[in-house]
């Protein structure tokens, strides 16, 4: 086990909750204007006690309608990709499976490119047309999919992977070809495809939240459920488990997580993917505590992940699915190399 | 008592189980035997309700049809043994075992002390208690057989599946599982249905022995009964001599004429 | 007219315009517009500090005087000179820093075309005044932006001045291209990341309006292409086989040299004559008043024999 000594002996709920505060202070804290701690500290106090010193004014602005709202964002859905990915690869059974394997991304992909190839007017509902349409057509991939994949009453695993696969290539081509032929949309398809949240505020963190409600609520207490798969559908039925049922009801749970984060954040890699390895390799396989493990891990990466898309080349900011990507691979791989006991999946 | 009642199992359109009836009283190892491709896993598997039987199958235990119950309902009272596959090898012996109380957790698979207790004492009883910290991944093919038999007695069932059990064990491994499967029916009378390939084993642990040869039941009745040559030498296509085993007298089955390739 | 005379045309009418309030000062009326997404902006009066978010909008404020009052710029915005000192604010890959702008405390910002209409509510949601400028299609639409922005940023009188001597350079340009009779085919290349499919400007894009003001016809016109920005095969670039090749993207370092070495393109005329232009393809890209500027070199580079 690669995890520091000191560490081993705390519950792993405990540090990661650790953790998770600690990026979301440091999220609330870091920013390309600097602001003093202790003005951070007085801006939150002050508005929780509903008044807010006038000369903290513009921090205030820049604390409460930008940090906090973009740093509940992020740790949504990093939660929402941390928890999908391990119950995916629960699901499947399979390392390389992430949230996105059975379509999610390039159908949200595809449904937001079609939203932005549409002129919608200046109002609350056009500016939901984008995420929204991009929430519906991941469902609608991946209830495809599902409908594609099914033999007779059993959905079998390889189908759906497949499936998933062909079914993406298919959404992603026909994205990029929209993309080729439109022409103030690519910006802004580039910069959503890359990741990166398209409006700040707390618009967005109202829009996503039901769905995370729901879906990731469900997750959490698909743990025996996912723990019983692992030893396949045969040995988990005759242990008790409605297999069709609770298979269903997990992948429509994670998928409508995803399908929310990425409707709003746009399509950010590699935290579904690797977040619940690393978590595995520290903590066991037990499902009841890698799902909430992940939930909580998944944050704190994409917190810590947003943090650093901000600074590396501040003024400027850097999409964080980039990041994620550049930062996220190395810090994996030094982890699996670490990794002592090599039979952790 | 376990009875199974016409049951008919087709993969497209081949039948696998042809109109299979037995009973399985309490306090009874009975076991299945027949050559390969005979269908004993697939009795097995239908009678614990993965694979679909045709309708008017039923398989019954004190009036309930378990083929039409949840499978949370069936896993009360019915367990399987399942032929060793890849186990997932992150998991613990305990967690293992713990997963035969599924039946009797809540939704959010909350374990209480009873649970605890009940594993503990399924660990004892297969000898594997010093095993069950251990992942399973690291342990060998019969040790990883004793964890999927304390997993079904953890699951506290009146009826017990076993499939092959001692398809990759070494004899005293072998003995050893079958004693305690004897065990299990005649001093906690449970009633156990095991699917086993070597007729010998089956002739010394079981009480009762059914001869499954290509879906059908072609004899029934004590290994006395059964393990005749002619039955046997029909089924397996090979002549076969029996002779009274030298220590309690069971029927001991010896081949004659020893041939590479069994016509089928 | 030549420019130091609008030079000192505009520093006149200043002046005036400096005098004009110091005398009577009084209390500047409010401003109320519609935006390019149909937004109504209110503005309690000329904008004093402005965040300008594309290159475009940069070009137009300093073009009609109101530079001093520009406090930001996107990333890309390196025109005129004085605006590189200026702040930056983002751009890169579509973001913006909204921190950064925050603190500048605008009171204005111009946002255009490039930015989305999430970026404006965001902006709106901080509350911070946000003018949406569309992209003009055509001349006129431009000089109407010059004078929407010269309204928000109290630079009317500038703005005018601007408006007719481009009107008038424009007007210079037609005379000496409206009755030619030969009009070459020009192939105008954006971008050739891929070299064997470059893209080019179609109908309904200013580059395309450029050409044929500057008296040239457009490549896409006789490929039969319909695409605003599409990307074209050498097969179709050699059926049509234009005059004259202008490189919008010698920015990027496309040469004449590295334009002919491309297998093939040797067989087109303009590679054997050797009418490869290189070109600032800012001049015809950014909806602004240097539209004129483009409009100027393309017609002497299609037509130098009329500017002799």
């Amino acid at each position: 086990m690669p995890l520091p000594n000191p560490m081993r002996r705390l519950s792993p709920f405990t540090l990661s909750a650790f953790f998770l505060l600690l990026a979301a202070v440091l999220s609330i804290a870091v920013g390309s204007v600097f602001i003093a701690p202790g003005d951070v500290l007085r801006v939150i106090v002050g508005a929780l006690a509903g008044s807010i010193p006038p000369e903290l004014e513009k921090h205030a602005l820049i604390v409460l309608s930008l940090r906090l709202p973009r740093t509940v964002l992020m740790a949504l859905t990093g939660a929402a990709l941390g928890s999908s990915g391990a119950a995916y690869q629960g699901l499947f059974r399979n390392p390389l499976a992430d949230p996105y394997l059975i379509g999610v991304a390039s159908g949200a992909g595809l449904g937001a490119v079609i939203a932005m190839s549409i002129q919608w007017p200046y109002s609350f509902w056009g500016l939901m047309a984008v995420p929204f349409s991009a929430f519906l057509a991941a469902m609608l991939t991946v209830f495809s999919v599902y409908l594609l994949a099914r033999v007779g009453r059993t959905v079998p695993t390889t189908n759906l992977i497949l499936a998933g696969v062909a079914f993406s290539s298919f959404a992603t081509a026909l994205t990029s070809y929209l993309m080729l032929r439109s022409t103030g949309e690519v910006r802004r398809a580039l910069g959503w495809i890359m990741g990166g949240s398209t409006q700040a505020g707390w618009d967005a963190v109202l829009g996503i939240l039901p769905y995370l409600v729901i879906g990731v609520g469900v997750l959490v207490f698909s743990g025996h459920a996912l723990n019983l798969l692992q030893f396949g559908n045969e040995q988990a039925q005759q242990l008790g488990l409605p297999v069709s049922r609770a298979k269903t009801v997990i992948l429509v749970a994670a998928s409508l997580s995803t399908a929310a984060a990425v409707a709003f954040s746009g399509i950010i890699g590699f935290v579904g993917l690797i977040v619940p390895h690393i978590l595995r390799m520290w903590w066991g396989a037990d499902y009841r505590r890698l799902l909430a493990l992940s939930l909580l891990g998944g944050a704190t990466f994409l917190l810590v992940a947003d943090v650093l898309s901000r600074i590396v080349i501040a003024p400027q900011e850097l999409p964080v699915g980039i990041v994620t990507a550049l930062a996220g691979a190395p810090f994996f791989l030094w982890v699996l190399k670490r990794a002592k006991n090599q039979g952790y999946w | 008592m376990l009875l199974i009642e016409s049951l008919t199992v087709s993969y497209g359109t081949r039948r696998i189980l042809d109109n299979v009836s037995l009973t399985i009283e309490n306090g009874e190892v009975l076991a299945l035997i027949g050559p390969n491709g005979a269908g004993k896993s697939t009795l097995v598997r239908a009678v614990s309700g993965v694979v679909l039987a045709h309708p008017g199958g039923v398989v019954r235990k004190n009036g309930v049809n378990l083929l039409s119950v949840s499978p949370m309902e069936r896993a009360r009272l019915l367990s399987v043994v399942p032929q060793i596959s890849s186990l997932p090898p992150a998991f613990t012996v305990r967690e293992t075992v713990m997963l035969g109380r599924t039946p009797y957790l809540n939704f959010l698979g909350q374990v209480s002390a009873q649970d605890e207790a009940m594993v503990q004492r399924a660990l004892e009883r297969v000898d594997a208690l010093d095993l069950a910290e251990r992942p399973v991944g690291e342990l060998s093919g019969g040790e990883q057989q004793r964890v999927l038999l304390a997993r079904a007695l953890a699951q506290n069932t009146p009826i017990m599946l076993l499939d092959e059990p001692t398809a990759h064990l070494d004899l005293q491994y072998q003995v050893g599982l079958l004693e305690l499967v004897r065990t299990l029916a005649h001093d906690d009378g449970l009633a156990i249905l095991i699917a086993l390939h070597d007729l010998n084993l089956a002739a010394r642990y079981t009480d009762r022995v059914a001869l499954l040869v290509s879906g059908q039941v072609k004899a029934v009745g004590t290994p006395q009964q059964v393990l005749i040559p002619e039955l046997i030498g029909e089924a397996y296509h090979l002549p076969v001599s029996v002779i009274p085993h030298p220590f309690d007298g069971s029927p001991l089955v010896l081949p004659r004429a020893p041939r590479a390739f069994p016509k089928s | 007219m030549s420019r130091k005379l609008i030079l000192a045309l505009v520093a006149f009418v200043l002046t005036l315009a400096a005098c004009a309030p110091a005398a009577s000062a009084p209390q500047p009326a409010a401003i109320n517009l519609t935006d390019g997404l149909g937004r109504e902006v209110t503005l309690g009066g000329p904008a004093r500090r402005i965040v300008s978010l594309a290159p475009s909008n940069t070009e137009i404020l300093f073009a009609i005087g109101a530079g001093p009052q520009v406090v930001g710029r996107d990333e890309f915005s390196d025109y005129p000179a004085e605006a590189a000192s200026l702040p930056v604010v983002g751009g890169s890959f579509g973001g913006y820093n909204l921190e950064q702008i925050v603190e500048l405390e605008p009171d204005l910002v111009l946002a255009a075309e490039i930015n989305t209409p999430e970026q404006v509510k965001s902006l709106e949601d901080l509350g911070l005044t946000v003018y949406y400028l569309k992209n003009p299609t055509t001349f006129e639409e431009m000089y109407a932006n010059l004078q929407l922005v010269a309204v928000l940023t109290g630079r009317e009188a500038e703005a005018q001045v601007l408006v007719e001597s481009l009107r008038a350079r424009v007007k210079a340009v037609d005379e000496k291209i409206l009755p030619l009779s030969y009009a070459p085919v020009v192939f105008y290349e954006i971008d050739a990341t891929n070299p064997n499919k470059p893209y080019t400007a179609g109908p309904g894009t200013f580059i395309d309006l450029l050409i044929g003001r500057a008296g040239g016809v457009n490549f896409t016109s006789l490929a039969g292409i319909t695409d605003p920005y599409p990307q074209v095969g050498l097969e179709q670039v050699l059926v049509v086989d234009p005059q004259i090749i202008v490189l919008g993207d010698s920015m990027w370092g496309v040469t004449a040299e590295s334009l002919s070495s491309r297998p093939g393109w040797d067989g087109l005329t303009a590679v054997k004559e050797g009418s490869i232009f290189p070109f600032d393809d800012n001049l015809v890209s950014r909806p602004g008043p240097r539209l004129v500027d483009g409009l100027e070199q393309l017609a002497r580079l299609l037509h130098p024999e009329q500017f002799e």
